[in-house]
């Protein structure tokens, strides 16, 4: 591989891409390939020949149950991640606590977000289950049947419940430096401009906040669009979301047609893809006042 | 007020996050009727198939890192070196494993890559197994090479690859011997990372029907009551050690710079 | 295109060689063969089912040649039909050899051709209602369905069916399996109406439904999988499911739940299982020995230590092959005296009826 002295030669230069090969043949084989297939395979049917009906064949009445489940399940695990998130990052960077908090909780975020998953599914069994900490603690010593009161942990809201917790975390990633970027001094001469604290908060930070929050959100959108494992664990494989019902028609052809495995996918692809440009172009954005 | 307001959100917020962890642990202690006991733990222990699928997960999880240190190394320091050009596209690649979900990916390979097909992976348990391990390395991709990425940026690739090369040093030398030691703590965060993330995969290792540690914990949780606490919180432990080994290496090279 | 075609004809040459070849095989070719093939893939085998877990164990130790390679043991019946057909070209480790499905499966399975015909060397002393006259599918092992219920959290164990439509077992009564897919779930709803007096085949299937939608309508029906983690965790403590599972699961927890086993009163329902060999099985000679493995002595009473009764039940009893402590520990033979064993045209029809119909008329939704 001694290709010998470095030269700023033009005609080096075709050589040169030979250096990410490995790389490109990896990400060809294993990332755009399969992405490819799917998107190919989602506008072919049995004989190989273009068709719409796959996509067509995406409108019954389960199907369409299914997405509208799982889209409701991320945006309101967005948006309570991002309410929460965002109120715990702003209690550290400004309310004034204590410096040596904010290391600790940048270092347990990091962790609760890649805590999602099977593991994730039995904790949360075993704190709000039926037989749960809370719930026993609750009915013992304070008469508060949670049953009674409606909830259920294995129902819509417990999942949601269930996906705050590598939600938050991630909010509070992505936005604590954000936070940072808001430099003291906008502060400061806000309070020359006579602004009280929450005019400075509504025409100042806010919308400057704006791009990254709404991006972070588009980001927190798709984690919870595509999360399978959590919700596989918790309330098993009978629950009507997108990526369940892909798990089961790749384990067997449960819808009775193997395209339609392919234009699910496809569906799937198509919402990550948009909420995660949206994500993008909004950092970006985002990026130009907090350089 | 506003540090009240603070305070609040701030034991809210970790009230949420510890409550389950509390929970989990004692429910796992729970084994033996009316007293704590860690018979949960004791049981999780002598099960053969938790060791079997254990070590897989951890061989898995040391081929994958291996893999994406040989992928990623050599790539972000091409890159940096000789082919900001292609910068955009790598950066490009490193997040499509963020965007496609595990579960459309592993849907690819197994349309692509079954006995039918021109490279049949699928058709025997070490072609599977690396099929796996390609997909791990896929999953760990991003992270690994924004971790490189940063560590390269702080040493100054350009000159230490003249230096290196004006004593004669071929590429290879060059990377193993110059590039990766001074890159190793980020290799190592990446690797961390890496690990924490393959132990606790579910749905690639379910869809290939591969013996690993997340179909395993899955498949205690539906047939076991107190061994799947313990589990989780083996897991968490694995994660937070990881993650602590991260903080600590990280923190050993700031010194390490200081000094210098 | 040419090689796939190259492919199927071999493939298919082997199976109708290997069939031909059934009864002409012995023992110790059947061993060798098995041998050099060097794996099984099994599927849908939980260890706690029929005492699975010490059949594959005692399988292994028999052969330790064999591999014992496990697929998804949360499986049901329609789900490993699927398996085989997703894998009809794929000779790797996700194909699985055998197969243990419901009854009313095994002719589905025949007809889809994906089985082949294999009559092991016990052959004769399987009943002659419960096989394929061809060896295509065979009965391995029988039991009724029964309650099991978390006595920790409920008061009032449930005795029959009836009893579970009352307003004290909110949120707790769970099926065993997806009344879609699993034989043991689709078997429940049958048991079910057969409670309310409906004739068993269609009527009983579609009573049965009547019975679910009722019963998810007062809140009381779960729509999760039951099994022995939920229950004692709290989230189903009441599970319809074979009598054999329960008594395993009361075993698993050992007490800390205490459970209780019930057979209900009325609709009293026998279910049979049957073994198969899968006709793409990429190790036909290892599914072979698996079969007659499972059928010798040494693997039905593997199975009536699982509190199973084994197909070669009566042959056995008659010769005086089972130990009196395995007898003891069985569930009481009232019981099963008392239990109904639909016909094959029953079963048919009651899986049409739920499997269709179950989305439509009860169409309970966790995510509500």
């Amino acid at each position: 591989m001694a290709k010998g002295p470095i030269r700023r030669d033009a005609r080096r230069l075709p050589l040169e891409w030979l250096g990410i090969l490995p790389f490109a043949v990896f990400a060809f084989l294993f990332l755009i390939l399969p992405t490819l297939r799917i998107v190919t395979g989602a506008f072919q049917d049995q004989a190989g020949g273009f068709t719409l009906q796959n996509l067509m064949d995406l409108n019954t009445a389960s199907i369409r149950a299914a997405y509208w489940t799982s889209i409701k399940l991320s945006l309101y695990s967005a948006s309570l991640g991002c309410l929460i998130g965002f109120a715990m990052a702003a209690a550290v960077v400004f309310g004034g606590l204590p410096k040596r908090v904010r290391s600790p909780l940048l270092t347990f975020s990091g962790v609760a977000s890649n805590f999602a998953g099977v593991p994730l599914a039995f904790a949360f069994i075993a704190t709000l289950g039926p037989a749960g900490l809370i719930t026993v603690w609750l009915r013992t010593d304070f008469g508060i049947n949670l049953r009674a009161m409606g909830f259920n942990l294995l129902s819509f809201q417990g999942l949601v419940i269930t996906y705050l917790f590598f939600q938050i975390p991630l909010m509070i990633l992505i936005i604590t430096p954000a936070l940072d970027g808001l430099k003291r001094e906008w502060r400061e001469a806000a309070e020359v401009l006579g602004a009280t604290g929450l005019q400075y908060w509504r025409m100042v930070a806010l919308p400057i906040l704006f791009p990254s929050i709404l991006g972070t959100f588009a980001l927190l959108f798709a984690n919870a669009f595509g999360a399978v494992a959590t919700a596989f664990a918790l309330t098993g494989p009978q629950l009507n979301i997108v990526p369940i019902k892909l798990f089961a028609q790749i384990r067997g052809d449960v819808l009775g047609n193997p395209n339609l495995g392919f234009a699910l996918a496809f569906g799937m692809i198509v919402m990550t893809v948009v909420a995660n440009t949206v994500y993008i172009v909004l950092r970006v954005r985002s990026e130009r006042w907090l350089k | 007020m506003t540090r009240f307001l603070a305070w609040f959100a701030l034991i809210f917020g970790c009230l949420y996050f510890l409550l389950p962890l509390v929970g989990m642990a004692e429910f796992s202690l729970k084994m033996r009727r009316g007293e704590y006991s860690f018979d949960a733990y004791r049981r999780v222990f002598e099960d053969p198939t938790f060791w079997a699928t254990f070590s897989y997960s951890l061989v898995l999880a040391g081929a994958t890192i291996v893999m994406g240190v040989f992928l990623v190394v050599p790539t972000a320091y091409w890159v940096r070196l000789k082919l900001p050009q292609a910068r955009p596209f790598v950066e490009f690649v490193t997040l499509l494993p963020l965007v496609i979900p595990a579960i459309v990916l592993v849907f690819g390979y197994i349309r692509l890559y079954n006995t039918s097909s021109w490279l049949p992976l699928t058709g025997s348990a070490l072609g599977t197994d690396f099929l796996l391990t390609m997909g791990y390395t896929t999953l760990a991709l991003p992270y690994m090479y924004r971790s490189v990425d940063t560590g390269l940026r702080t040493i100054d690739v350009g000159t230490l690859t003249e230096a290196a090369q004006s004593l004669g040093a071929g590429w290879i030398t060059i990377l193993g011997r110059i590039i990766l030691p001074n890159v190793m703590v980020a290799v190592l965060s990446g690797a961390f990372l890496t690990l924490a993330i393959v132990l606790g995969e579910f749905t690639m290792a379910a869809l290939l029907n591969r013996p690993a540690f997340g179909p395993y914990m899955q498949l205690l949780g539906a047939n076991r009551a107190y061994e799947p606490p313990a589990l989780a919180v083996i897991a968490f432990a694995i994660t937070w050690g990881c993650m602590g080994l991260m903080q600590l290496v990280t923190r050993f090279s700031k010194h390490e710079r200081a000094k210098a | 295109m040419m090689k796939r075609n190259l492919l199927c004809l071999t493939t298919s040459l082997a199976v109708m060689v290997s069939a031909l070849g059934a009864s002409a095989q012995t023992l110790a070719e059947i061993e060798a063969a098995a041998k050099a093939e060097g794996m099984l893939s099994t599927i849908a085998l939980p260890h706690d089912w029929c005492g699975y877990g010490e059949v594959i164990a005692g399988f292994k130790a028999k052969y330790p040649e064999i591999t014992v390679n496990e697929l998804n043991p949360d499986a049901g019946s329609a789900d490993e039909l699927e398996a085989v057909k997703a894998n009809k070209d794929n000779k790797g480790p996700q194909a699985p050899d055998v197969l243990d499905v419901g009854l009313a499966f095994g002719p589905q399975a025949k007809a889809e051709g994906l089985t082949q015909a294999y009559k092991v060397a016990t052959w004769d002393e399987i009943p002659a209602e419960v096989k394929d006259a061809d060896g295509h599918w065979y009965a391995d092992y029988y039991g009724v369905m029964s309650f099991i219920v978390n006595t920790d959290m409920v008061e009032n164990v449930p005795q029959d069916w009836a009893d579970l439509l009352k307003p004290e077992y909110a949120g707790m009564v769970a099926l065993a399996g997806d009344p879609r897919a699993s034989n043991q779930a689709i078997l429940g709803v049958l048991a079910a109406g057969m409670s309310t007096g409906a004739a068993p085949g269609d009527a009983a299937g579609k009573a049965g439904l009547e019975f679910f939608k009722a019963l998810n309508d007062a809140g009381n029906f779960v729509p999760v999988i039951g099994k022995a983690g939920t229950l004692a965790q709290g989230t189903t403590p009441i599970i319809i499911m074979w009598d054999y599972n329960a008594l395993a699961a009361r075993d698993t927890l050992a007490g800390n739940p205490p459970v209780e086993v019930v057979v209900p009163k009325s609709g009293v329902l026998a279910g049979v299982y049957v073994q198969a060999i899968s006709a793409y099985s990429p190790q036909p000679n290892a599914a072979k020995l698996w079969m007659e493995y499972l059928y010798s002595d040494e693997g039905q009473l593997g199975w009536l230590k699982g509190y199973c009764h084994p197909a070669r039940f009566n042959a056995m009893a008659a010769a005086g092959k089972i130990p009196q402590e395995l007898l003891d520990a069985l569930p009481p033979a009232e019981a099963y005296e008392a239990a109904y064993f639909p016909t094959l045209e029953e079963v048919d029809a009651n899986k049409a009826a739920v499997t269709g119909g179950w989305d439509a008329v009860v169409g309970a939704n966790v995510a509500e």
